[in-house]
């Protein structure tokens, strides 16, 4: 265990300890116990949120004793690497882009969108290419799997069908 | 051998050109929608029944065996090739598997999983054609205390897939398990934990956390550290399983095939657990458990083998008592309802064309993907050199559709975005996924499990460890287990 | 022969293609597969045979909570609109209560109730229990060491217990009920002794009768059953009639032409040869009501599963 250089994530710890307390909290209003099996719909939910409190401390002693937390190795990723925020917010909108677009726009432009943002923060610079790729695969996926039986919504809203 | 005679007839039967043709048709649907995250085969026959009312039911039956195979062919192609398990039982399958794509391996690890998934398959058939009514009798021995037992074996497997640090290793594991709390508490009807959300009435919907955990988490972090010019060369080679590869795949597919299938014939059985407790056997049992956690076949072929074997034992209480033990097998029952027939002994003989042509088909269906899927693996392996940008770019278009495809619900999109950051952050500060998973699925079963064996003992604990399978089941845990353990502790402060 | 069905299975897969949009949406508040499911795309499936309604129709699933995640959002998005329609059930109305959910059924534009489908008690074929008096005699005596075992809490299966055990003066708070997660565990409850009895719909229990595995007791129908030889609730002396009844209800604010429309055309349906014929392979019993006289069944069913959940303790 090497000591950690930079700040330490305390923050870890506290969401762990507040996740805990709001399932506490969450448990309390239910009925205790049921009349016949001794624990009710309160025990687990308790239990579970009292053992994530204290893992949460035991993870904050931890912290403050400078235990370093090396990144999980994945494919095509340097763990060691500068992070890139802008690719990480550029995903992460679009991620969230389908919440906004896909009961309004349709499946075929948000699908548009998101590869062209995705592809984009990997560092592509084949706009035009990456925008047709994202519609062409939205609208074989949505003629594919919409006529099978999947609720993928219209195909293009906007225009009414 | 009276079996033997119906089962030639029921070859007759699937082996006519029409009814292949249908078995193909399933077997290509159900690759098609399995490789959909999110979609397995409960929902693809769902899906397909209203469009099947008009084939008699013979063909509609064939058709379903191959849907029924197929979408478990497509949901371990995904789970290798881009870390995205679509549905819990192939979730084991992605730990190794994915690993070994990684490292080059990719065709290696496939070819387990379609051979392996094939071997349980047809074992399970043969298993389901000649023992079936006395297998199916165990789902009338299990009793809440022996699940229970049962579903505390299977945390065990947590202690294999705890990561650096016990700690991290625990908080994964109750994160899930307090995910699982959430929704109308089944035994009193009151919601949990639901913050007066209507959506979250249902409890969190383990596909979506298991999609965005994996794939979402993963894109997330791996854009985050990326060099375009660092993009090291991954080797795709279409290199076919060695010799090596196969003496060390057939006996976890005969164990994984051993454990699937009894417990897919127990109504609370399902495939979750006999995958998590089959690669926890093959990482016990393998002279290389150093290679676990970075590819080890073992940990491929058990698993894909039980979650075939599991598939397969649901039809066994099905067909021979009309007992549905699963979603699969309730969506079954529901189409052999909408042709007026109901599964159960009678059926054998009132309709032996049908039932017979149908398990004549499970060996055919099963054949069919063996040999749609060997080939196709070539060109699935060349789907990794798809340029990273547009390889992510799709793998979050294909996990958004299986998500907004199933629910239609904007807020398990929102679900989806929320645990898909928990997952990056999980992987920056090395948190495993894996406990989170294994803490939403069994924690849930565990709970149901003990309140009403506890209910129906009005609060006796004794019950609990009362039968002989409950005692077996937590002997094995606590000898596998906890003895090693303390046993390491000793050591160590000797 | 090879070619015709070369040809169905060419109409198979292009019937998928040729779903248009459609002007009537359906809510149908369970998953793929489901009763409630069927119960929905059946009939719509038969008007259409029958030359009732041939249009488009717009099937939405949202499964869950008895229907009360799929309501909520037909409530939201298709208040008012003239041909919205959605598919519910008896058990819609205890769950509402049990999640204080926001709907409010009497705000609805009752349709039609189109099926039912009655309940059985069961024991295990080798209990010494023999009849339903002896079954409730237990309960009276010690009602925690008669577990009893069926569907959701609160469900119909929970409420037909309920008011059994209420007719025969046992405090329904000492029921020793356990839901069980599908009518699987409760036949397997039954039979491993788990379970003194249980309670679920006759196609659940039946075969398994006839298996020689569990006894039936009684059945909550007002008159007997053919071709099952047991005996109704109110013969054995306790007075509870309770189905698992399924309908159709239009949305909030639907325009009272249209409602009467739809009023007309399930009125036909249910004359209609096409309809009967679903009824009899689904094995699902007619039990239509329609119109106001179903908006009063409802707040009815409303009123006494209020009561008995209060009784048992389930709502405040």
């Amino acid at each position: 265990m090497t000591p950690a250089t930079g700040p330490r994530p305390y923050w870890l710890a506290a969401i762990v300890i507040g996740i805990g307390l709001i399932w506490i909290w969450g448990a309390s209003s239910l009925p205790p116990a049921s009349r016949y099996a001794g624990i009710g719909p309160r025990a687990f939910p308790t239990i579970i949120g009292g053992a994530l409190v204290l893992l949460g401390i035991i993870l904050a002693l931890q912290i403050s004793r400078g235990m370093s937390f090396e990144a999980q190795e994945a494919e095509n990723a340097d763990a060691h690497a500068p992070v890139n925020y802008a690719a990480l917010l550029m995903v992460l909108a679009a991620a969230t882009l389908p919440i906004l677009t896909l009961r309004t726009l349709g499946l075929p432009l948000t699908a548009m969108a998101i590869f062209a943002l995705v592809a984009r923060a990997f560092g592509s610079r084949a706009l035009v290419r990456d925008v047709i790729t994202g519609a062409v695969l939205g609208s074989l996926a949505w003629l594919l799997f919409d006529r099978l039986g999947l609720q993928l919504g219209q195909f293009l809203p906007i225009a009414g069908f | 051998m009276e079996s033997l005679e119906y089962l030639m007839h029921g070859f007759g039967v699937a082996l006519q050109p029409m009814n292949l043709l249908w078995a193909f048709i399933g077997s290509a649907l159900g690759t098609a929608i399995g490789v959909l995250p999110g979609i397995g085969p409960a929902l693809t026959i769902a899906l397909l029944l209203p469009v099947t009312v008009s084939i008699g039911p013979t063909s509609a039956f064939i058709m379903f065996a191959g849907v029924f195979y197929g979408a478990m062919y497509g949901g371990s192609t995904t789970s290798i090739l881009i870390n995205t398990p679509g549905e819990a039982g192939s979730m084991m399958t992605a730990l190794e598997g994915n690993r070994m794509a990684r490292r080059g391996r990719g065709a290696a690890a496939l070819a387990t999983a379609a051979i392996g998934s094939f071997v349980a398959g047809t074992l399970a058939t043969f298993a389901l054609t000649f023992v079936a009514p006395f297998v199916a009798e165990l789902a009338f021995v299990f009793k809440p205390a022996d699940y229970f037992a049962l579903i505390v074996l299977a945390f065990c497997s947590v202690a294999v897939v705890m990561g650096n640090s016990r700690t991290r290793g625990l908080i994964s594991l109750f994160l899930g398990l307090g995910m699982g709390v959430i929704g109308i508490d089944n035994m009193t009807g009151q919601p949990r934990l639901t913050f007066g959300q209507a959506e979250l009435l249902n409890g969190v919907e383990l596909t979506v956390v298991l999609v965005s955990l994996f794939a979402i988490g993963e894109i997330l972090f791996v854009v985050s550290r990326y060099d375009p010019g660092k993009e090291a060369p991954l080797v795709v080679s279409g290199k076919w399983m060695t010799k090596q590869d196969f003496s060390r795949s057939w006996r976890p597919w005969l164990r994984g095939t051993a454990i699937g299938f009894p417990m897919g014939t127990l109504p609370g059985g399902g495939s979750e657990i006999p995958t998590m407790l089959s690669y926890t056997l093959e990482r016990k049992l393998s002279k290389h458990p150093e290679e676990f956690g970075h590819g080890a076949i073992e940990g491929v072929a058990g698993p894909e083998a039980a979650n075939n074997a599991a598939a397969a034992g649901v039809l066994v209480p099905l067909l021979t008592l009309g007992l549905p033990t699963s979603a699969t097998a309730a969506v079954l029952l529901a189409a052999f309802q909408n042709y007026g027939l109901q599964p159960g002994p009678n059926l054998f003989t009132s309709n032996a064309d049908l039932v017979w042509g149908l398990i004549a088909s499970l060996y055919i269906g099963n054949i069919m993907l063996l040999v749609l899927n060997l080939p196709l693996i070539g060109m699935w392996v060349k789907l990794l050199s798809v340029p990273k940008p547009q390889l992510y770019a799709g793998i979050l278009i294909f996990a958004l559709i299986g998500i907004w495809g199933v629910s239609g619900s904007e807020f398990d999109l929102m679900v989806m975005v929320l645990v898909g950051v928990a997952g990056y952050v999980m992987r920056v500060y090395d948190f495993p996924i894996a406990p989170v998973l294994i803490g939403l699925i069994l924690g849930p079963m565990a709970e149901y499990q003990l309140r009403t064996a506890l209910t129906a003992a009005q609060g006796n604990p004794a019950t609990l460890i009362e039968t002989p399978i409950s005692i077996t089941f937590l002997t094995v845990a606590a000898l596998v287990f906890i003895v090693p353990m303390l046993v390491k502790r000793l050591r160590q402060r000797g | 022969m090879f070619l015709k069905t070369f040809l169905t299975a060419g109409t198979v897969v292009a019937s998928i293609g040729t779903m248009a949009a459609a002007d009537v949406s359906v809510m149908l508040p369970a998953n793929p597969g489901g009763g409630w499911d069927g119960t929905g795309r059946q009939a719509f499936a038969a008007m259409n045979e029958a030359g009732i309604y041939t249009e488009g129709v717009n099937f939405t699933n949202t499964g869950g909570a008895g229907g009360t995640i799929g309501l909520a959002e037909f409530q939201n998005s298709q208040s008012d609109k003239p041909d919205a329609l959605a598919v519910f059930g008896a058990i819609t109305v205890g769950s509402i209560m049990l999640n204080s959910s926001p709907i409010d059924l009497s705000t609805y534009t009752p349709i039609a109730r189109l099926t039912a489908e009655h309940l059985v008690i069961a024991v295990d074929a080798k209990s010494e229990i023999q009849t339903l008096q002896e079954l409730v005699d237990a309960m009276k005596a010690d009602p925690g060491a008669v577990p009893v075992g069926g569907g959701s809490a609160g469900g119909v299966d929970h409420i037909a217990l309920a008011l059994l055990a209420q007719s025969a003066g046992v405090p329904v708070a000492d029921v020793n009920y356990i839901p069980q997660a599908s009518g699987a565990e409760t036949v397997t409850g039954i039979v491993n002794g788990t379970l003194k009895a249980g309670i679920s719909g006759i196609s659940e229990f039946q075969q398994f009768q006839d298996q020689g595995r569990i006894r039936i007791l009684g059945l909550t129908a007002a008159e007997r059953r053919p071709g099952l030889d047991v005996p109704t609730f109110k013969e054995a002396g306790y007075d509870v009639e309770i189905a698992n009844w399924r309908g159709i209800l239009g949305a909030p604010g639907m325009p009272a032409e249209n409602a009467a429309e739809w009023i007309a055309r399930f009125d036909q349906l249910n004359e209609s040869e096409q309809w009967k014929k679903v009824l009899e392979t689904q094995g699902w019993d007619a039990f239509y009501l329609s119109g106001p006289p179903f908006g009063e069944f409802i707040a009815a069913e409303n009123t006494r599963i209020g009561t008995v959940l209060k009784d048992a303790g389930l709502v405040q």
